[in-house]
């Protein structure tokens, strides 16, 4: 087994190198699990956020009125109006969002007038789109009120918003069926990056050594025959990527427990295995194609980083664009995703709902068999140059 | 002599064809992935059909109103909200269980909706549904106190939703989200400028690199020869980082707005604090090379993420958490430099942000001097 020896005497001295891409992981992992940062796109109550209410319009019912009812569905700050304060504060996040009623709004939306209240918000964040949902409904529901009944007087119209606001319809969370997205979910999508990094190097930097004319010419004449070099070296590269995939599989169960002992928590661990046999054969692929050794580390990072933007790891792939996604089904990271995904979501485990789970760790495995073929071909092909 | 190692300096740093793709290809090469990744962002998400069943039983044929409301959001067009089915009870709790549909709708005791999680899709169908309910007690307050307004206005103003809201931007730019992705990309081909510090220093340390030895032996002043090649580096990735925001601006349209002068001194100020941060974990970490550039990789991969580079909320995170954190983080800095001018109408903030970059910079070049003084070499 000196082939074999040797591999793993190589990934030693650059232990250095790969396992940077393991330590970023970790951290983003570590990171992530204790801010959980899924909670913001699946929360069902919204949390009330803080929010500056500024009337530069005279007091009004209607003024009055949405500013009682946006103080109990968010925290209104009590900040000075003054350009500089709110910038300072929505800079650093002390508020979210800003109301500013401007002066005449009143009078012109009871005539019936164009009228607008300005609003400022933190942008990208989900919070400002409930409270844009939230001024939108009170205002419409006024507007209603004042067109159909004439003169109505102030107290009566804030009363009646009030009531009709605060009426909701009945959710159940059907406790049976209840599905958490899963915490490690995240952990596991971005696993894909940090994998498909390691694989790739890992592979190239030994591959390299091997590929290099005066070594191969030499363990040609060498009296170990070739296929028993091949077995070695497919062996290495194998017992490589199981590590790799080990280790993640191993601080998963660290960081999450008995979470990861449940069926969903098999299947993440499954997949990840999956895909860890095709990102494996990609990175052989790979390891005949590039021609220097820096050049690894530059198509290690293309490869993992290019294929996890745009086939979901960092944005989520509900947030793609349809081209995007076509693009990205051309990449196994693609798949591995969007079976995370599945399994995510999955509240009872049939040959039906897991059905297009395991149809995507087929297309995943296939993508392996092929890329392997394609490498099969390339490695002829070289052979009969040289 | 200055133009002579100057000169001489830039072409070896040219002709590192390794260090220039990761300085300029591969931000090029990110930017492109980010404007593919990002671009649908800011556009809307495309309404899918939602999949939802609805309890066809007495109760619910009592309330015409909303199978007409509904109805209306589920016909088949492009606008289509849901995909409506009509059954019975046992069998859209079977439905919802096998993950067929994300939630049944009954009427007991007024609208009810059951949902297994809690996501985008169950909070459409909940906003649906409360838009329902408040409406028709509008509809209903209305008709009780003032019946005449069925044959006034009231139907037309009861489906009529007005746009009262104007979004006012918080600074002078306009409110692009997507563009503070670009700037934490900006932010990391700063901090790239690393590896030409590295670069430099490792050529002048005899016991790392031949260049180093030979330079050790020559006449000239060691310090002489350093200063002149972080100037060549400098240079190199200046250059580099204006070819990057050129290629923003031309090729991929980001519309960086009006205020394009202070964000060149951001990229002239950030490009310092790559290169001397370079300069610093060269002159620390005396192992070899590739884990020098490792651990610049990683260094700054980290600090991207951290100013929000694959994820733009944590930025929020780490301002409520951990205050302190955002101020030493380089990346963070620069990107914050950008992001104050897009949020304030003074520069105030802005220049504090630089403020702190030049004192990192000084910092990096004091400690790396340190460092690197009178270093001599029994052996090698």
């Amino acid at each position: 087994m000196q082939v074999f020896k040797v591999f793993f005497r190589i990934i030693k001295k650059n232990l250095g190198e790969l396992s940077v891409y393991m330590i970023i992981f970790l951290v983003l992992a570590v990171l992530l699990s204790s801010i959980n940062t899924g909670s913001q796109y699946n929360e069902f109550a919204q949390t009330k956020s803080k929010i500056a209410f500024i009337n530069n319009d005279k007091t009004s019912a209607l003024t009055d009125g949405l500013r009682d009812y946006l103080n109990e569905n968010a925290i209104i700050a009590d900040i000075k109006n003054d350009e500089r304060t709110l910038q300072d504060a929505l800079f650093y996040r002390d508020i979210e969002y800003i109301v500013k009623v401007p002066s005449g709004f009143s009078d012109k939306f009871y005539n019936g007038e164009k009228a607008e209240i300005e609003i400022t918000k933190v942008p990208d964040s989900i919070s400002g789109v409930y409270m844009d949902n939230m001024v939108e409904k009170y205002l419409n529901t006024a507007r209603i009120y004042i067109n159909n009944m004439k003169n109505i007087s102030g107290e009566k119209l804030t009363q009646y918003i009030q009531k009709d606001l605060s009426k909701t319809a009945n959710v159940n969370l059907s406790a049976a069926d209840a599905v958490q997205t899963k915490k490690y979910l995240y952990y596991y999508n971005y696993a894909a990056y940090s994998l498909s990094a390691i694989l790739i190097l890992g592979v190239c930097i030994v591959m390299f050594v091997f590929n290099k004319l005066d070594i191969k010419r030499r363990n040609l004449c060498s009296p170990l025959k070739n296929s028993s070099i091949n077995m070695q070296l497919i062996l290495g590269n194998l017992t490589l990527s199981l590590g790799a995939w080990l280790i993640i599989v191993i601080t998963s169960i660290i960081i999450y427990r008995k979470d990861m002992f449940t069926i969903s928590g098999g299947l993440f661990i499954l997949n990840l295995l999956v895909f860890t046999i095709a990102m494996l054969s990609i990175s052989f692929l790979i390891s005949n194609i590039v021609k220097s050794r820096p050049a690894t580390s530059a198509a290690a990072n293309v490869v993992a980083l290019g294929s996890s933007f745009i086939g979901g790891v960092f944005v989520p792939q509900y947030l793609l664009g349809a081209k995007v996604l076509t693009i990205a089904s051309f990449t196994p990271t693609y798949w591995y995703v969007k079976s995370n995904n599945i399994i995510s979501s999955l509240a009872v485990y049939n040959a039906q709902t897991l059905k297009p789970v395991f149809t995507n760790m087929l297309i995943v495995f296939a993508f392996a068999v092929a890329v392997l073929a394609i490498t099969l071909v390339v490695m002829k092909q070289r052979k009969t140059v040289s | 002599m200055f133009s002579h190692i100057f000169l001489y300096k830039l072409k070896s740093i040219v002709r590192d064809r390794n260090l220039m793709f990761w300085t300029l290809m591969f931000p090029i090469l990110l930017s492109v992935l980010f404007w593919m990744a990002f671009s649908n962002l800011t556009k809307g998400e495309a309404f899918r059909d939602i999949k939802i069943a609805v309890i066809n039983d007495a109760a619910y044929k009592e309330n015409a109103n909303f199978d007409k409301a509904l109805s209306y959001v589920s016909a088949d067009n492009k606008d289509r909200l849901f995909n409506v089915t009509y059954t019975t009870m046992d069998s859209a709790k079977k439905l919802l269980k096998d993950g067929q549909i994300e939630g049944y709708i009954y009427f007991n005791n007024g609208l009810n909706l059951t949902v297994k999680n809690s996501g985008i899709n169950e909070s459409i169908i909940k906003e649906f549904l409360d838009y329902y309910v408040q409406t028709s007690s509008t509809a209903s307050t209305i008709i009780t106190e003032n019946p005449s307004a069925i044959y006034g206005s009231l139907a037309k103003d009861l489906t009529q939703k007005v746009q009262y809201l104007k979004e006012v931007p918080a600074g002078n730019a306009n409110p692009d989200t997507v563009v503070a992705y670009f700037y934490t990309l900006i932010a990391m081909t700063c901090l790239y400028g690393s590896f030409w510090g590295q670069k430099e220093v490792s050529d002048i340390q005899a016991n790392q690199s031949y260049v180093g030895a030979r330079v050790n032996v020559a006449p000239t002043h060691k310090l002489k020869v350093f200063s002149i090649s972080m100037l060549a580096a400098i240079t190199v990735q200046l250059i580099e980082i204006f070819a990057l925001l050129l290629f923003l601006i031309f090729v991929l349209k980001i519309n960086f707005g009006s205020q394009i002068g202070y964000i060149v001194l951001t990229c002239f100020v950030g490009t310092l604090t790559g290169v001397t941060f370079g300069a610093l974990i060269s002159a620390i970490v005396t192992k070899k090379e590739g884990i020098k550039i490792a651990i610049i990789i990683g260094g700054s991969m980290i600090m991207s993420f951290l100013s929000g580079m694959m994820y733009a909320g944590i930025k929020t995170i780490i301002s409520r958490n951990l205050p302190a954190l955002s101020y030493i983080n380089p990346a963070n800095l620069i990107a914050d430099s950008f992001y104050s001018l897009y949020y304030y109408s003074g520069h105030e903030h802005y220049f504090i942000n630089t403020l702190l970059l030049c004192a990192f910079t000084l910092l990096f070049s004091f400690l790396t001097y340190i460092i690197l003084r009178r270093q001599k070499y029994a052996s090698i």
